[in-house]
């Protein structure tokens, strides 16, 4: 199969001078020794192995008898996506109102972004979220772990101490009602210490940082598999201020939201990103729109990923977290 | 072209490939731009060995010129209309998606895209019965949704299952295994070729600007190169294994910052053989509205500047009702 060099994720340097030596397509390199290859194109030895297997892994993938490696790209038949669909959960947020809206929570394999003024509940709901997705499966949770990536330094302990404390509370009760003794034992784990231990929390100043922690992520992932949500709480503040290229900055958004989604999918998790306001002056009146607001400038892959009918009642779900803080301070 | 190898064609040896070598001759290219009389002194080779060499190499290397006669009877018996499902899109179309050719259909956020290309999925797996491969690249694509289509063409339930199962699902978050993939496809069709059953008749590629928007422009000076290795593959996928291409492309804004274009430049403009843009009807009221407007935009059949009016809420069923879809269990 004639495949261009270029389409390998190869070095620039070392594309160069293969290019130069005349190798342009994979078949040219498939036959050659890495000894041979490296004096021929004039790279090291290193280079020349890595090359080599860069290709043929991906050259082996074409012949259908391999198994596939993770290398290959999975297909499935969209029947068992459906099936996969039907049996992930979704993560309760314990306001009704919201899961009903959501179509039952925030699903996995997503990434939902929750924009809003300041001060209406953004981080609340993150972090409401990051204790519900430990809830055990029996109560209808997903039995997962958490990942809080904050921008703005808004995370606070005490704050999260209190909902754990609320949210086991309001297990206990449920438990109460049931006579089996399962939901007992799995509230045995469902600790504070545990829950607080649970959330994995990174603090990051700048984007470079978030950046740099966004493409750490997945062997942290492959190490800790039971994470099952992942927060970036402020994704627009490190970007909002101090950059003067902005075609630079929709790149490093657009690079960064397909990351996200790469994750989302690999790992099966679910990825919220909260978003400031800004005010948007359009035909002699002021709108209050989403900052880094993709409906116009290049678009967003994250914001489209919210399921087909949420999309439709996006503007509906600016006053949710209003309504969530009034149904808090109804029940405290 | 191939770097000039001993055994490539048969009279090239090793000691050959090496006096050439010493002309700077690496490739089949070099050797055919060659002005074969120095060569052939410099090297002392003989000149007619070296021409019989190049007369072999170049018929082994270069394409047939086919006449119009037999290309328009070619394209006779293998073009394909595959119908969208969607009447109006359909019109625009002049009659449906032509295999063989790239269609884009670009709009900005929320204005349906995906939509549009679930639906066509659901019209060809259920209602033409072929197979479709469906490459997600930015995580839009929901197989209840599907379901939901296929629910509203048809109540049973084996073939709203057989429908599904003629759906491919590939995720590709970045450009190089969108690239694999399509490779792997048309290796994998390539030796298909004799079976009828089993072939991707549509292949829908959701987005293309999610992989590639992240390359191009600033330092970076491949993500040109790539973009175009993409459109190429997506070409000789749509040329060579008669199947209807169709990608989406999403909005941005113009350089006087006023209107809007579809992204991917000017580079882009030339690889689909169809346009259309999305919008959202204007006046409709909010975003909760279901209403779009499509515009044609580029074509090779009809006058660009058509428009017709859909609503995603009721994607290809007869009764085009203006109450908005139910809740997604």
């Amino acid at each position: 199969m004639q495949r261009e060099l270029v389409s390998f994720p190869l070095s620039p340097a070392v594309r160069v001078k293969l290019v130069a030596a005349g190798f342009q397509t994979a078949e040219d390199i498939l036959e050659v020794k890495p000894s041979e290859l490296s004096k021929e194109v004039g790279i090291s030895k290193e280079e020349a192995l890595e090359t080599l297997q860069i290709v043929r892994r991906e050259c082996l993938a074409d012949k259908p008898r391999c198994a596939g490696t993770s290398v290959t790209v999975k297909k499935c038949t969209a029947l068992e996506l459906l099936e996969q669909e039907h049996t992930q959960g979704f993560i309760i947020t314990f306001c009704s109102a919201l899961d009903n809206i959501l179509g039952g929570g925030i699903p996995l394999t997503k990434t939902t972004e929750v924009c809003g003024v300041p001060g209406v509940g953004k981080t609340q709901l993150c972090m409401q979220l990051a204790v519900d997705v430990q809830i055990p499966e029996c109560f209808g949770g997903v039995a997962g772990e958490a990942v809080f990536i904050d921008t703005e330094g808004s995370f606070m302990v005490d704050r999260v101490a209190t909902l754990a404390t609320a949210c086991i509370q309001h297990l206990r009760l449920i438990a109460g009602a049931h006579t089996d003794g399962e939901h007992q034992k799995a509230l045995e784990d469902f600790t504070l210490e545990n829950i607080l231990s649970h959330i994995y929390y990174f603090r990051c100043h700048d984007y470079t940082e978030l950046l740099a922690q966004v493409y750490l992520l997945p062997d942290f992932l492959s190490d800790h598999s039971k994470v099952k949500l992942m927060i970036i709480d402020g994704i627009a503040f490190p970007f909002r201020h101090d950059f003067d290229d902005l075609s630079l900055r929709t790149r490093l958004l657009n690079g960064l939201a397909q990351q996200m989604i790469s994750l989302a999918n690999n790992h099966r998790l679910a990825v919220i990103l909260t978003n400031q306001m800004t005010t948007k002056i359009d035909k002699s009146q002021a709108l209050l729109v989403p900052a880094l607001d993709l409906q116009h400038c290049t678009s967003r892959p994250a914001r489209r990923s919210p399921q087909f009918h949420f999309r439709s009642r996006l503007r509906d779900f600016e006053m949710l977290p209003s309504l969530l803080l009034r149904h808090r301070q109804e029940r405290l | 072209m191939g770097v000039l190898r001993a055994g490539l064609c048969p009279g090239l040896t090793e000691e050959i490939v090496q006096l050439l070598k010493g002309q700077r001759i690496k490739t089949v290219a070099d050797l055919a731009a060659a002005n074969l009389e120095e060569v052939a002194q410099k090297c002392s080779l003989s000149y007619k060995a070296l021409v019989a060499l190049r007369r072999v190499l170049l018929a082994q290397f270069s394409a047939f010129p086919l006449n119009g006669a037999d290309l328009y009877e070619e394209l006779k018996t293998s073009t394909a209309i595959l119908s969208t499902g969607i009447g109006s899109l359909d019109k625009l179309l002049d009659a449906g998606l032509y295999t063989g050719e790239v269609t884009e259909i670009a709009g900005g956020p929320g204005s349906g895209k995906t939509q549009v290309c679930l639906c066509v999925a659901a019209n060809v797996a259920h209602g033409l019965q072929q197979n479709v491969l469906y490459v997600d690249s930015n995580g839009g694509m929901t197989a209840s949704r599907l379901l939901q289509l296929l629910q509203a063409r048809t109540q049973d339930e084996e073939k709203q299952a057989g429908a599904l199962r003629r759906i491919q699902v590939a995720h590709a978050f970045d450009i190089f295994r969108m690239l694999d993939m399509l490779q792997d496809l048309r290796g994998a069709m390539a030796q298909q070729a004799t079976a009828s059953s089993g072939t991707v008749k549509v292949v829908i590629v959701d987005s293309v600007t999610a992989v590639v928007a992240p390359l191009l422009g600033g330092q970076q000076r491949e993500g040109l190169a790539l973009m175009m290795q993409l459109a190429r593959e997506l070409k000789i996928l749509a040329r060579d294994l008669g199947a209807a291409v169709v990608v989406t492309n999403h909005l941005t804004r113009d350089r006087d910052g006023r209107r809007f274009k579809p992204a991917l430049g000017h580079s882009w403009s030339f690889v689909p053989s169809t346009r259309i843009l999305l919008d959202v009807l204007e006046g409709a009221g909010t975003l909760s509205s279901s209403q779009r407007t499509m515009c044609l935009t580029k074509s090779p059949r009809q006058p660009t500047g058509l428009q017709e009016v859909i609503d995603i809420g009721t994607l290809g069923t007869e009764e085009q009702s203006p109450a908005l879809p139910a809740e997604q269990t």
